[in-house]
């Protein structure tokens, strides 16, 4: 059931967003200490101590392990949300539109792990916390996970004749638009030349289909618009929020392409949120696996099923090498998962805060007043955030 | 029948709870059993031990024929470890559409075929590989066995 109700319009604010940049490296650093960081930058850039924070959400380290780090007094909420990023804006809008508490530091770290990156292994200390060797038999015969979204863009490519070059768009896109954000992992040019010679790695899906695990850390101050409308940075307000999820939600079981997380997301946001595509200035969907972003696109409604790459190929700006939609509208203009860094969604958010501050350096779009994020896949995990400034 | 503690020596790493124990016994006698609701009928997979259906807690697990059609597709060219899993020639993994109903898949590799023929819309039917020391269910192309 989706309903426009939306108490929450307008009644909470980004204050803030802080990145430490994120390297497709092992860093010599524990995931706290990025996190740690984060959130120090963040608090400082909203002129905040930690006397006043009283809400803090975060998935690794976890709510009580960030607090006792920081020092934060006196917290009267908590939250250990999983990922995608969306997941805390809900929780955290939820908590301060309700009165839970008033000001929450949000934070996310990304590290390179050793189940999605070898090299990892090779630092003992990640080893050290990867709890065991993880268990194998049964895993390789199975489209959990990962594997997941390779097995659905199989079935895309064979509903809709996709070219790989569609897949390409959103790759090179977002390196194009990495090589203008100083907090990005991979800066380098991709042409379209080395996205089709890249090595495969589950087919249909190559290296560059998938996100980059790297080390770095966003964090956030959410809290009341009035509050917001004092600190120092412009106030983003929260418009509306949407967690989709379909009842058949296993990898291998969701009905079909047009009946996943994606719509019901949709929906929900276009039923609450005040405006759309048609009147945002700077669009985020997801991109932990290409093809996530072709579906996002469409399922957002900036083209028919079956369509985005040709969306993505009409609206390619071709010095920039990357798209504007007429013109004016990037799509993740941070670089998004696949150059800035496998984010699980913040660098999305961070981004898109920035941009409606005015704080996007040489990526900023003149005059954004309004933000669409579409975090997350498919199953249980596709969600959105309307933002605009006030 | 071997015990509860022998289960789940045999599968471990399977993931194997009291809610797809069934499922796991079934293999061990090359019999892929799949969760069916006594009172509507309705199948569901994976294991869940109430129909989504209607409710109904008389859920238990039942043969299914094993044919089907392949809708989903992908073709590994690294992966975990497994034993006996050459990623030298891509490891192919196929979600099935059982043919007992619309939407009820299962997922498991395919033996015996060139992995150009492995296409989504292919016929299949069931098989079985001996992986670690027990059944793992596997599809060949074509109908019928």
């Amino acid at each position: 059931m989706i309903t426009s109700r939306n108490p929450l319009r307008d009644r909470v604010a980004f204050a803030g967003a802080a990145t430490t940049g994120f390297v497709a490296e092992n860093t010599g650093r524990s995931q706290a200490s990025l996190a740690a960081e984060a959130c120090i930058k963040v608090l400082r850039e909203c002129g905040l101590t930690a006397k006043d924070v009283d809400g803090i959400c975060g998935t690794s380290p976890s709510a009580p392990y960030v607090q006792s780090m920081l020092g934060i007094p006196e917290v009267t909420w908590f939250a250990n949300p999983a990922m995608p990023l969306v997941n805390h804006v809900a929780a955290a809008v939820s908590a301060v539109a309700s009165g839970l508490c008033e000001t929450v530091l949000a934070y996310h770290a990304a590290y390179r792990l050793p189940w999605n990156t070898g090299s990892a292994w090779k630092d003992p200390f990640r080893r050290g916390s990867s709890g065991g060797p993880l268990p194998l038999n049964g895993v390789v015969d199975s489209v959990f996970g990962s594997v997941g979204y390779t097995a659905w863009a199989s079935r895309y490519l064979h509903e809709f004749g996709t070219p790989r070059e569609h897949l390409g768009y959103v790759a090179v896109n977002d390196r194009s638009n990495a090589a203008m954000n100083p907090a990005a992992a991979m800066r380098d040019p991709l042409t379209m030349d080395d996205y089709l010679a890249a090595r495969m790695v589950r087919w249909p899906l190559c290296l560059y289909d998938m996100d980059i695990a790297v080390d770095g850390a966003d964090a956030f101050v959410i809290t009341t618009a009035e509050r917001a409308r004092d600190l120092p940075n412009p106030p983003v307000l929260v418009d509306a929020v949407a967690l989709g999820m379909a009842g058949k939600n296993d990898e291998d079981q969701s009905v079909d392409l047009d009946h996943h997380g994606q719509q019901i997301t949709v929906a929900a946001l276009k039923a609450k949120s005040d405006f759309w595509i048609d009147d945002c200035d700077v669009y985020y969907p997801y991109d932990g696996f290409s093809i996530i972003t072709l579906n996002w696109i469409e399922n957002a409604g900036w083209c028919g099923r079956g369509e985005a790459g040709d969306f993505l190929a009409e609206h390619w700006d071709k010095e920039q090498q990357r798209v504007l939609i007429n013109g004016r509208v990037p799509i993740n203009s941070h670089g998004g998962s696949l150059s800035e860094g496998g984010t699980q969604g913040s660098g999305h958010l961070r981004e898109a805060v920035h941009q409606l501050q005015g704080k996007a350096g040489a990526r900023q779009v003149e005059g954004a007043q309004r933000a669409i994020v579409t975090a997350g896949g498919f199953f249980f995990n596709a969600q959105g955030v309307t933002l605009h400034r006030m | 029948m071997i015990t509860d503690e022998q289960l789940l020596d045999a599968f471990a790493g399977y993931g194997v709870d009291r809610d797809n124990a069934a499922h796991f016994r079934g293999r061990l006698e090359h019999r892929l059993l799949i969760n069916r609701c006594g009172d509507c009928g309705v199948w569901q997979h994976p294991p869940r031990p109430v129909c989504p259906a209607c409710w109904s807690t008389n859920v238990t697990a039942q043969p299914v024929s094993g044919t089907g059609t392949i809708y989903l597709a992908v073709f590994l060219h690294q992966g975990p470890p497994a034993p006996g899993v050459d990623y030298s020639t891509p490891y192919p993994l196929v979600t099935v559409e059982l043919d007992e109903q619309p939407g009820l898949r299962f997922t498991a590799t395919v033996i015996g075929a060139d992995n150009d023929d492995i296409a989504i819309g292919a016929r299949v039917h069931l098989d079985w590989i001996e992986r670690g020391g027990v059944p793992v269910p596997a599809f060949g192309l074509g109908g019928a066995s």
